[in-house]
């Protein structure tokens, strides 16, 4: 094997294994113990229920994934906005960032149905959640990025009679990359959680509604088998969202870090 | 001394703790305290209900059975527990964490289709107070005009029974549906109509000078028992004269609070602020014509008809929210502790 089969069979094995395992001992606990549908479904009924109601998971997985992804695209950009303008002002960031701290503590289980409320229900509001929930590790991963530059590089950059503006294009902003992939691998997984959230309140149309819509309506009916086959739809949109926030951030990242050894 | 003496020493005094007990066979009462009078909860038998929502008029009768004492005189201390959005009521009386339970017939059908054993014993609220509630202006006087009003917005949970009969039931695909969010929106537009319950958001809607206009659901033919005090098949096979008593004290309460709810009002909107006094009275008057329909004698109250729960049975088959034959009406419900 190559070394990259190698370490990639390395990687994915041992917990692709642990899952079959995990999967085998739930389906004979639940058959040994006689455990009601109700309570747990067995994985044959999650996969059987996952392949008969795969349309209704599929426009779900849909409408939450591009709410979930416009909603981080939206706090990538106007996070990142926000933290240059931080970092500009110490005035701005003394009097704003408590406000950004207040975005992160407050429950979102208590601002979504206010924002439906205000807003109206549909993919807007749901974006607008998913938005406020994942803003706040962008903008204190960024801030922190743009300003924990090496003050000896901020004093070369002057002594070259380098304008505000080129500071922060050309030292501050290519420093916070870092921090920036930091704080959107943060954001990416709670923009997939805000999402859902806000589906819980915000409702639907005939034609499209998001898994956390279907979370709830199959919950009531006591649909177990279902319930868990959307819970891992969930489960898989944020992983997937993730891994390719990662794999971007790897890219991005390891053309960065290649820039010294060109040099030497 | 060292630690290991220490340790045995404590362990020591420990031991002689019990013997300074008077000794007690007595569960409730463990420590055998026979110095002073013992309160009347040391004897009673601890039982919880687990109810489907926050404490309403929905619930008048039982917590009435609680505050007016009749629970107690059977020998029972009753813990009415206030549900909510996701409270699993269905599972935890199927599995017998909790032996009673308060919900309504639709969710009863649809659990037992899911293989989880709930039975029913007693329907207080024989008619149900679902209804579709729209303003005076906007000229809908019955259900099927739904269908043939222009600008009409339905702010509606549309995977509840009542909503997929409705839908079946009439054309709404014109209809601008939304997510139901309380009485503020229906205030603000003549043309909205929203799910509500009789007892509930008409006094609400007053209130604020509007002139709402109710369509029971149960005009339409669909029309579930409500308020339902259900059990499992362990209670009632296991320990049949609890359920008598818990019978038996919930219709005394359910009788009280027809004719006198006053004091079990107040109690209620203590416990739940959403839901005032004078709400709550309002809801009484409204369960006189629910709970006894064509003037239903007193001690009939929370009588079942197999011929409801077929037609229950085959409207929520139509709808296809239970598959066919997966529920059969006669195991849904017992009138062998009803007194008639």
């Amino acid at each position: 094997m190559t070394p990259n089969a190698h370490s990639w069979s390395r990687a994915i094995l041992p917990p692709l294994l642990l899952f079959v395992v995990v999967l085998v001992v739930w389906e004979v606990a639940i058959t040994a113990l006689r455990v009601p549908k109700f309570i747990l479904p067995s994985p044959l009924a999650v996969a059987q229920a996952a392949w008969k109601y795969g349309p209704e998971l599929r426009t779900g997985l849909a409408f939450t994934s591009g709410a979930a992804i416009t909603g981080f695209l939206a706090s990538f950009v106007i996070g990142t906005l926000i933290a240059i303008a931080f970092s500009q002002s110490s005035l701005i960031r003394s009097s704003c960032y408590p406000y950004a701290i207040f975005l992160q503590t407050v429950p979102i289980m208590a601002i979504a149905p206010l924002i439906i409320l205000w807003f109206g229900t549909g993919f807007h509001s749901v974006v607008l959640v998913a938005f406020i929930i994942s803003l706040f590790p962008i903008i204190t991963n960024v801030t922190s990025g743009l300003l924990a530059v090496d003050p000896d590089l901020i004093d070369l950059f002057r002594l070259n009679n380098a304008s505000r503006w080129q500071v922060l294009w050309k030292l501050r902003l290519p420093n916070s990359v870092p921090a920036m992939c930091i704080g959107a691998k943060t954001s990416s997984g709670l923009a997939v959680v805000g999402s859902i959230v806000g589906e819980f309140f915000a409702g639907y149309s005939e034609k499209w509604y998001g898994l956390g819509y279907l979370i709830p309506a199959w919950k009531e009916g006591l649909k177990q088998d279902r319930l868990f086959a959307a819970i891992l739809a969930s489960t898989l949109l944020g992983l997937a969202i993730f891994t390719l926030v990662n794999v971007i951030s790897a890219s991005v990242l390891s053309r960065w870090y290649h820039v010294p050894n060109d040099e030497s | 001394m060292t630690v290991r003496n220490w340790l045995i020493a404590v362990m020591v005094m420990m031991s002689c703790l019990p013997g300074c007990e008077p000794a007690s066979t007595n569960p409730n009462n463990p420590s055998g305290n026979v110095l002073k009078d013992k309160p009347p909860a040391a004897q009673l038998t601890p039982i919880e209900i687990q109810l489907n929502w926050k404490p309403e008029a929905e619930h008048g009768g039982y917590y009435a059975a609680l505050v007016h004492g009749y629970f107690a005189e059977e020998g029972l201390d009753v813990k009415l527990t206030p549900g909510g959005p996701g409270t699993p009521l269905m599972e935890s009386v199927a599995t017998n964490r909790i032996p009673f339970g308060v919900d309504n017939a639709d969710k009863l059908l649809r659990a037992r289709a899911e293989d989880a054993e709930v039975v029913a014993v007693f329907a207080p609220i024989q008619d149900s107070p679902r209804c579709i509630l729209v303003h005076e202006e906007s000229g809908i006087k019955q259900l099927s005009d739904l269908q043939t009003t222009p600008g009409v917005t339905l702010a509606w949970n549309d995977s509840q029974p009542f909503a997929k009969f409705l839908s079946k039931k009439f054309d709404l695909s014109q209809l601008q549906m939304t997510k139901y969010s309380g009485v503020g929106p229906f205030l603000l537009d003549k043309k909205y109509a929203m799910q509500a319950y009789n007892i509930s958001e008409p006094f609400l809607a007053k209130q604020e000078g509007a002139k709402p206009v109710t369509l029971l659901l149960s005009d339409a033919g669909f029309n579930t028992y409500t308020s339902l005090l259900l059990t499992n098949p362990k209670v009632i096979s296991g320990q049949p004269e609890l359920v008598r008593s818990v019978l038996r004290a919930s219709l005394k309460g359910w009788r009280r609070y027809l004719t006198d709810a006053g004091e079990t009002n107040r109690h209620i909107a203590g416990l739940n602020p959403e839901m005032p006094e004078d709400v709550l009275a309002f809801g009484v008057t409204e369960l006189q014509a629910l709970c006894r329909p064509n003037d239903l004698p007193e001690d009939q109250i929370g009588r079942m008809e197999a011929e409801r729960w077929q037609t229950l049975v085959r409207q929520l088959e139509e709808i296809q929210l239970i598959d066919a034959n997966a529920v059969q009406a006669e195991s849904a419900f017992t009138t062998e502790f009803l007194s008639q």
